[in-house]
């Protein structure tokens, strides 16, 4: 009687099979690609010789970049004295002083056939675009939503005047803006610069508004860097656009317009820059730069170089490993390399 | 502590006690939020991450929008809260659905249908048959006129064979209306969780009875969630109720065990929280030099001159935001998922099904696979463990001769019938002998066969009766006073020496026979059960019957004074016979020991038994190598001098000979010299286990198994316990890891257990196959989660030194948020497919296993590999990524998207050469995650106000990005390669070798190979040659072989009298 009923239960349990399935087992079809070392050497030839035919083709573009550049922080600003603090606060004297004329004439000599278009670039060193205080302080509702113009969070300390009205554009970005003007010529005749269509497409038409309007801009007591104009939409003024695309280095570029004539070997070239924008408070550079591109954009040797390097270094990786495998061919898998086999004793 | 219960009246219990609702219920709807979020919050890495997000919401120093913390943290609290909710709001259907069954009570007299939660202490309760007993009862009548029922206590000890429950004797007899009427008074203990206990007494009012006091015991009661079968109606009063029954008592919650993977995991948490903490002391101190060295000079971030109070906290905080992220906060959902996966692959193996009874494995305990991987010392229980618990009854030894024959079989027909008829006087010894193995190895239908054969009287009735309701004692008395005249006998085979003892001095001769052939049987590996008999005058009886009676209804402390009563009985025995049974080693258990000591476990057996039936059994299933490779020790001795000189003899030569390291040393004590060892000679002892790989302990108390446990878990090793019985339960807790066999002892140990096993056999699976993989799985899993989180950690610290030590994060917050919890997360996640080795190459290498114990997949060396990776692979982006997009193009959004990309590209590619083995899932994930990724950024590109308007699109059209992604690629991953090449031909570690002989040529043959097939057929073989010796062959050969110097084995038999005696009080 009770035996029976014990058997049946224990059978009753047993109604739950687990459902067989190659999941549920673990045993899907895998693939288990090895190291061999047929696979590994195949792998750093084929890097190696397709990656040094990459770098010389893009060493070459870069080296088809003809590039000017000029730096003129220093030399555009009178003050020589032996001593650096003196020179250090005479540039800053001179640069923060609105009354002097900071006209600075620079010639330049195209060193090779420049085709059009021929981008004009301002360089700026030691520029924290990206410090943290700085990158921070804008607000993008402002800029594109014209009733949006008292919204100024993020923005201090350039957020309002003091007495309570919001400046549009606010932030530190827009205050800083870069304010160094170059005027070209060529043989005396001027050298159109087109500052058109320098600013992304996407700004223009979404991250800045067509009916905003630069209010209460750079009029508090600390003035920053370059104005705007009070009756041109913000994305009109495409340096400002330029300007608040942050750039991620302490050194960067910045278009300035373009050229669209080419420029030929040897010419001559003035440049008239109005030297306004501080960078000697900080000892930062400016630079300007007159280049034209390639596929891979201005000049940049590094890729190049680097994949030049990387496949050279995987041929000879490929090389030293032949060799190694010449002089000392191992088989894979040898049972007797499994410690338990060369000494059975010593598992413990 | 004591309770009265007073029958019938339940005004009285109605403010004392609790009513019958019963509630496993964790939360109520108003406190599951607090409280579950309490719960979570308890935790280090919960609390690190909240306020991680709170300081994010200070806007002055948070580097990205508090979402990228917030987000994931919210999700994460979410899933682990929901799934808590739904666990508690299954198990507040369960109660409802109990506590709202009707039931029949006595009200007032009247029987009335009341629900299951309103019944109160002392209400009478009326049971049909199959109903599920409601709260803990004491039986007061049944259907029964001798007053007994049936109950299936399978939900409370699992065990399935119905029990006999009997009313009282105080209540013996009254009738069904009465009942309704019934007063008296039930003193018993307060609510505990004994199960197989109830000491109380009950006293009845008139005019039921007397004024006599009854003792009350288990057997009359109905505990909560048994059913009542077989047996009409049944009714009684209720003791305890709600969560104060047995049941609900028993209900503990269990700790959490935390795993050695567990254990690292945190303990490089923790490093890293330094590492993180020194990097942003060190960068907050930079951050503040900078600024006033040379932020203040920067005019165009127009530092004020005057700065608040905490603004030399404002870059250090900073930088603690930022590097927040190297604490990867997708890790324990990462790992709680694959945990969860790992336990589905043991409930789903087809090939851990018991086939004969069908019960499938299940692992209760989700968290803990990858310990099995890591398993060091193995305790085992051997009866129902190892062995079948299938009690074939074997030989016996009746008067002298020997029955029984060496082909093992049963005793037949034909043995009984040729002993009756050629010793007549011998027929009721034998009937008696075997009436009592019946009663006490349960083989009932076996010896009826025999008992029918032998023309015997045998009322099946009293038969069943005895076997299914009586302990020993009882069991002996029904036989004197009913059958066979007056007798007592021995109840269990420990005993047995106890009763041979005093007859040793009264006839010499006889008595070495029954000696030598318990010994004999014992060398077999047969359980043995000796029966002596003696006549009781009836003035004798009735004396210690009635000082039975009263030690028998003491409530504090029965069993002793019961055990100090029965003693009085116990003397002057004739012996009448010794049985012998078998039980059978478990299918596959020999082939599986060896497979786990090959792997380098270290197995302990644990046992009840005599010391020589462990040694047999030992033997049998390959504890110990035989001789002259194995070598036994015996730890022995009765008193302390004796014990410590025996362990320290011990001791020595273990030394020696694990110096020499050829040789299989294992060590035999018993529970006496066990106890002294433990309390007086603790590191002896604690060397000795260290430096032994095997033990045999008999004659162990389940205190002691758990004592064992304890001392081995706290040389720091990785225990398993493994047992199919209550007594086994304790240990299982204790243990690192419990495995219980659902066996025939019920379902007590496999409750209690993290996994629950079919056979023993399915253990080498468990460790071997599961447990390795989900070890490596979970090694791999968390590493990579930490190096995924350094590596875009160290691009923001590499950032902050171009950006002013300023504390600004170059990623934004969408490619923060959705770098750890997605496009790292899901591809890795899928590695809990991977398979470094195939099952098989596993099992003919169970060597392997090393690897894992060892843990030399997941250690602080590994770790720094992972971490120097990182770091390597932040450099290349960092310094491909500002170089190439220098200049002109270094516009933030862009930069970072190409860092971001770099990292997604890099991940996607040490995941792919971490991968062993790539199933469709994985191809899927790697890949298809690149592809997600530029989808999810194409999309997040095309809205118009998210920062990255149009970010995604230029530069996927621009053909230095995708030359950059390449040259990351390769510069990150050749290194990598090389190195892992390199030793993976010229330094392979085990795995790789076996992995290159996998998947190179066919198996390859070590000398440490184990064919499944030809060792099962061996292990036929081995143990006929050692265990299955002729019976009573004489050969001393045979008994050195098969447990070592004979010297020994004497010198056991010759100190085992007094071990007895003292197992004997100690019970």
């Amino acid at each position: 009687m009770s035996f029976s009923d014990g058997a049946s239960k224990s059978s009753s349990k047993s109604s739950t099979k687990p459902t067989y399935s190659r999941f549920t087992q673990q045993e899907l079809p895998a693939c288990k690609p090895i190291l061999t070392p047929a696979l590994v050497m195949t792998t750093f030839i084929m890097i190696g010789i397709t990656f040094i035919p990459i770098g010389l083709s893009h060493l070459s573009a870069s080296e088809n970049v003809v590039e000017l550049v000029d730096q003129y922080d220093e030399v555009c600003i009178p003050a020589d004295s032996p001593d650096p603090d003196v020179v250090y606060s005479k540039r800053i004297g001179y640069i923060q002083d609105e009354s002097t004329d900071k006209t600075c004439i620079r010639t330049l000599i195209v060193p090779k056939k420049m085709k059009q278009p021929i981008f004009v670039y301002y360089q700026l060193d030691q520029f924290y675009q990206n410090h943290r205080r700085y990158v921070k302080s804008q607000n993008d509702e402002q800029y594109r939503d014209p009733s949006a113009s008292a919204k100024t969070t993020n923005c201090e300390p350039e957020a309002q005047l003091s007495e309570g009205q919001p400046i549009v554009p606010c932030g530190l970005i827009a205050w800083s803006l870069f304010n160094d003007t170059y005027t070209l010529s060529r043989n005396d005749v001027a050298l159109p610069i087109n500052k058109k269509g320098i600013a992304w497409e996407s700004d223009r038409t979404h991250k800045f508004g067509s009916n905003v309007y630069a209010k209460n801009f750079q009029n508090r007591s600390l003035i920053g860097g370059g104005k705007l104009i009070d009756n041109i939409p913000l994305n009109q003024q495409e340096d400002l656009l330029v300007w608040m695309r942050t750039a991620a280095l302490p050194n960067f570029r910045k278009l300035y317009g373009r050229i669209e004539t080419d420029l030929e070997v040897n010419e001559i070239i003035k440049v008239v820059i109005q030297n306004n924008y501080n960078t000697y408070s900080f000892n930062g550079k400016k630079k300007l730069v007159i280049s034209t591109t390639t596929w891979i954009g201005g000049k940049n040797d590094f890729l190049g170089m680097v994949y030049i390097i990387v496949g050279g270094v995987c041929l000879l990786i490929a090389l030293v490993f032949i060799t190694v495998y010449l002089i000392k061919p191992r088989p894979l898998g040898d049972p007797s390399y499994l410690s338990w086999n060369k000494n059975p004793a010593s598992v413990q | 502590m004591k309770r009265y219960v007073y029958i019938n009246d339940d005004n009285l219990a109605k403010d004392i006690y609790c009513d019958n609702r019963i509630s496993n219920r964790k939360y109520t709807i108003l406190n599951f939020l607090p409280k579950n979020l309490w719960e979570q919050f308890s935790r280090f890495m919960n609390q690190y991450f909240l306020l991680i997000a709170c300081l994010q919401l200070w806007s002055l120093i948070t580097p990205v929008n508090p979402a990228s913390t917030w987000g994931p943290l919210i999700l994460i609290f979410a899933v682990s809260s929901s799934k808590e909710a739904w666990d508690d709001y299954n198990r507040y259907l369960l109660d409802k659905k109990a506590n709202e069954k009707e039931i029949w009570i006595v009200r007032q007299g009247i029987r009335k249908l009341i629900q299951a939660q309103d019944i109160c202490i002392g209400n009478i309760v009326w049971l049909r048959e199959n109903d599920e007993v409601p709260c803990d009862l004491l039986l007061l009548g049944t259907a029964d006129p001798q007053g007994f029922c049936y109950v299936e206590t399978a939900a409370l000890d699992g065990e399935t064979d119905l029990k006999t429950r009997s009313i009282p004797s105080a209540c013996m007899g009254i009738d069904v209306d009465l009942l309704h009427k019934i007063k008296g008074v039930i003193e018993c203990p307060s609510p505990n969780k004994d199960i197989r206990r109830f000491d109380a007494n009950m006293r009845l009012f008139p005019p039921f009875l007397d004024n006599d006091i009854f003792p009350l015991t288990i057997k009359n009661t109905l505990l909560q969630s048994c059913y009542l079968r077989n047996t009409e109606w049944a009714c009684g009063v209720a003791v305890y109720t709600g969560n104060q029954t047995k049941l609900g008592m028993c209900r503990g919650i269990a700790e959490p065990k935390l795993t050695a993977v567990d254990a690292m995991i945190d303990k490089l948490t923790g490093a890293v929280f330094v590492f993180q903490i020194v990097v942003v002391i060190v960068l907050g101190i930079a951050g503040n030099v900078f600024k006033d060295k040379q932020g203040r000079k920067l005019w165009y971030v127009q530092y004020p001159k005057e700065g608040p109070w905490y603004e030399l906290l404002v870059i250090p905080l900073r930088f603690e935001l930022l590097c927040s992220i190297m604490i990867p906060i997708s890790i324990k959902v990462s790992l709680d998922l694959a945990k969860s996966l790992y336990a589905k692959f043991i409930d789903w193996d087809v090939e851990m099904v018991d086939p004969e009874t069908g019960i499938r494995s299940n692992a209760a305990n989700q968290a803990i696979s990858e310990d099995l991987g890591q398993v060091e010392y193995i305790l085992t229980d051997k009866t129902g463990t190892l062995t079948e618990n299938k009690m074939i009854f074997k030989r016996c030894c009746i008067s002298g001769r020997f029955y029984g024959n060496e082909s093992g079989d049963a005793l037949t027909a034909k043995v009984g019938q040729f002993h009756t008829r050629h010793y007549p006087k011998m027929k009721k010894p034998l009937y008696v002998l075997l009436l009592v193995c019946a009663w006490f190895w349960r083989i009932k239908t076996e010896i009826f066969l025999i008992l029918t054969s032998m023309h015997l009287q045998c009322n099946m009735k009293y038969l069943t009766l005895w076997s299914s309701h009586l302990t020993g004692k009882e069991c002996l008395w029904w036989l004197g006073n009913a059958k066979a005249g007056n007798f007592s006998s021995c109840q269990k085979e420990q005993m047995k020496l106890f009763f041979l003892l005093p007859i040793l001095i009264v006839s010499g001769q006889q008595v070495r026979t029954f000696a030598e052939a318990v010994e004999q049987y014992a060398q077999m590996g047969l359980r043995t059960l000796c029966l002596a008999w003696r006549k009781l005058e009836e003035d004798e009886y009735q004396e210690w019957t009635s000082m039975f009676k009263e030690a028998n209804s003491t409530l504090v402390d029965r069993e002793r004074r019961v055990a100090e009563v029965c003693q009085r009985l116990e003397r002057d025995f004739e012996i009448l016979g010794v049985a012998a049974i078998e039980d059978r080693l478990q299918e596959g258990v020999p082939e599986t020991i060896e497979i786990l000591r090959k792997a380098g476990i270290n197995f302990w057996m644990l046992t009840g038994d005599k010391m020589s039936t462990a040694i047999q059994i030992a033997l049998s299933c390959n504890f110990v190598s035989p001789e002259p490779k194995g070598q036994i020790l015996i730890i022995d001795g009765k008193t302390e001098d004796e014990v410590c000189r025996s362990l320290d003899r011990v001791l020595l030569t273990t030394r020696i000979t694990e110096s020499e390291s050829k040789q299989d040393v294992a060590f035999v004590v018993d529970g006496w010299a066990l106890e002294i060892a433990l309390k007086h000679y603790r590191k002896p002892f604690t060397e000795l286990a260290i430096l032994s790989r095997t033990a045999i302990c008999c004659r162990v108390t389940p205190s002691q198994k758990a004592q064992l446990v304890e001392l081995l878990k706290l040389c720091d090793y990785r225990t398993l316990a493994i047992g199919d019985g209550g007594n086994d339960v304790r240990m299982i807790q204790q243990a690192d890891i419990g495995v219980g066999i659902s066996g025939r002892e019920g379902l007590q140990a496999a409750r209690a257990a993290d996994y629950s096993i079919g056979k023993f056999r399915f253990l080498k699976r468990l460790i071997l196959v599961h447990g390795r993989y989900s070890y490596n799985r979970t090694a791999f899993l968390s590493q990579y989660s930490f190096y995924k989180s350094f590596l875009i950690c160290f691009i923001q610290i590499f950032f902050s030194f171009i950006s002013g030590v300023s504390g600004t994060s170059l990623f934004n917050t969408v490619s923060l948020m959705a770098y750890n919890v997605f496009y790292t997360s899901v591809p890795v996640l899928f590695s809990v497919l991977d398979k470094d080795l195939s099952e098989r190459t596993v099992m003919q290498h169970p060597q392997i296993l090393f690897d894992c114990q060892s843990g030399r997949l997941l250690n602080p060396s590994t770790f720094a590999g992972w971490f120097g990776r990182s770091l390597f692979h932040a450099i290349v982006v960092f310094v491909i990524t500002i170089h190439s997009y220098a200049f002109e193009k270094s516009v933030m959004e862009e930069v970072a998207m190409v860092a971001v990309s770099g990292c997604i590209w890099l991940q996607a590619f040490v995941v792919a050469l971490e991968t062993n083995s790539f199933t469709i899932f994985q191809h899927l994930a790697i890949w298809g995650n690149l592809v997600g990724f530029y989808a999810i950024n194409w999309i997040v590109s095309s809205i118009p106000t998210s920062g990255m308007y149009t970010i995604m699109f230029r530069l996927c059209e621009q053909p230095s990005y995708w030359i950059t992604m390449i040259l990351i690629v390769a510069t990150g991953m050749c290194p990598v390669l090389a190195l892992k090449y390199l030793r993976y031909t010229y330094r392979p570690s085990r795995i790789n070798l076996l992995q290159q002989s996998e998947r190179l040529g066919g198996p390859i043959l070590s000398s440490g190979i184990i064919e499944p097939k030809s060792r099962s057929s061996l292990d036929k073989d081995i143990p006929t040659d050692s265990v299955y010796e002729p019976l009573l062959s004489e050969s001393p050969s045979a008994t050195r072989r098969s447990a070592g110097p004979t010297q020994r084995l004497d010198s056991v038999q010759s100190q085992s009298p007094p071990h007895s005696t003292h197992t004997r009080k100690d019970n």
